[in-house]
């Protein structure tokens, strides 16, 4: 295979290319796992404090979604990556797990496997 | 590095650098990551549906607070949710030395590498220990994966007879053989599938952590390693945070 790649200075291997990391500091990390735990503690008391219902389902799922943000986008660092790294994972994700819960939502209701088990 | 300045961002599919500025194998970690988290998403969904479909039947799903009420060293008391929380803290506080280990590789600091490496193997190892003490009650108290003890609880016989189901009939322990098999099953299952993956991140972070303190990184003049076993342990805690919601919350 030809390396024909004028436009880049040095060399570029695919396979050992290892984009020059820098540290952020400390802080955002800190501040990420006080908000989880925060939500999460929210969580407790909202358990206790309100009976089961439709609302606090949402409310507890919301937090999830939350929680999920803060880990991947701090956390797993996908904030600060590439803007093409971001959107390729994000995507997938979210239309193929809108495509399933939206099956679960519009459909879950006709099904009644209580007779199999 | 030097090659994203001197490029413009119009040819930035044109080849010759990474489009998406990471390494080849950071970016596969992110796809293995993207087909795991559609692996969840569908047993999780799947728990949804099956869970759904027993609204309103005579032998409703169990209310997890009456199953997993135990906490060590309080017998015979009722702490709901207490002991899934102590694991979500335990969890939350390893991926905080996780990604201080990540941020300690970016200056090249062996020690504090190794050091925070070391607190995140304990806190996957405290974790692991809690679950197996959850499973533990679980099973000595008649959890299986082809049978349920817990699907006619008190509490269920109390709203069974609220619809005018059963009016007279006293609960008994016999009832409770009259569970949905799926409660116990799907509960091994995403549980452990959930702590086979904690178990595995444990083992890759300790490969990780010998090689750190064998200084294979410091010749090698980068910590990417830990970067990548950090992406998986942080994926990790991202899927407790959906089965604590959906397991226990709701």
């Amino acid at each position: 295979m030809s390396n024909n790649h004028t436009h880049t200075e040095g060399e570029y291997i695919p396979e050992t290319y290892i984009p020059h990391a820098e540290s952020h500091g400390t802080g955002s990390l800190w501040r990420t796992f006080w908000i989880l735990l925060g939500i999460t503690i929210v969580d407790f008391i909202i358990y206790f404090a309100f009976g089961a219902s439709m609302a606090r389902n949402i409310v507890f799922i919301a937090f999830g979604i939350i929680k999920a943000i803060l880990i991947v986008g701090i956390f797993m660092h996908l904030n600060y990556e590439a803007k093409f790294l971001r959107w390729m994972i994000v995507l997938p994700a979210v239309i193929f797990l809108s495509y399933l819960v939206c099956f679960l939502l519009i459909e879950g209701n006709y099904v009644s496997l209580e007779k199999y088990f | 590095m030097s090659n994203s300045s001197t490029v413009s961002s119009t040819s930035i599919w044109t080849g010759g650098r990474s489009p998406f500025n990471v390494s080849y194998g950071k970016l596969m970690m992110w796809i293995f990551l993207l087909s795991d988290a559609f692996t969840f998403s569908s047993l999780l969904v799947g728990y949804g549906a099956i869970r759904f479909s027993y609204a309103g039947s005579t032998t409703p799903w169990p209310d997890p607070a009456t199953v997993f009420n135990h906490f060590p060293f309080a017998h015979g008391l009722h702490l709901p949710l207490l002991f899934v929380s102590l694991m979500t803290l335990i969890l939350i506080i390893s991926s905080v030395t996780m990604v201080l280990a990540v941020e300690a590789g970016h200056r090249n600091s062996k020690s504090e590498v190794s050091k925070y490496m070391f607190l995140t193997i304990l806190g996957g190892a405290a974790f692991l220990g809690c679950q197996a003490w959850e499973w533990t009650q679980f099973i000595h108290e008649g959890g299986r994966l082809d049978s349920n003890l817990f699907g006619f609880t008190e509490a269920a016989h109390e709203h069974a007879k609220h619809l005018k189901l059963f009016d007279s009939v006293h609960w008994t322990d016999a009832d409770k053989i009259s569970g949905p098999v799926p409660f116990a099953s799907l509960f091994f299952i995403v549980t452990g599938f959930h702590g086979f993956h904690v178990f595995s991140g444990v083992v890759i972070n300790i490969i990780i952590w010998i090689n750190v303190m064998r200084g294979t990184y410091e010749r090698r003049g980068h910590y990417e390693m830990v970067e990548k076993v950090g992406l998986y342990w942080h994926f990790v805690d991202l899927v407790w945070v959906f089965v604590f919601t959906f397991y226990y919350l709701i």
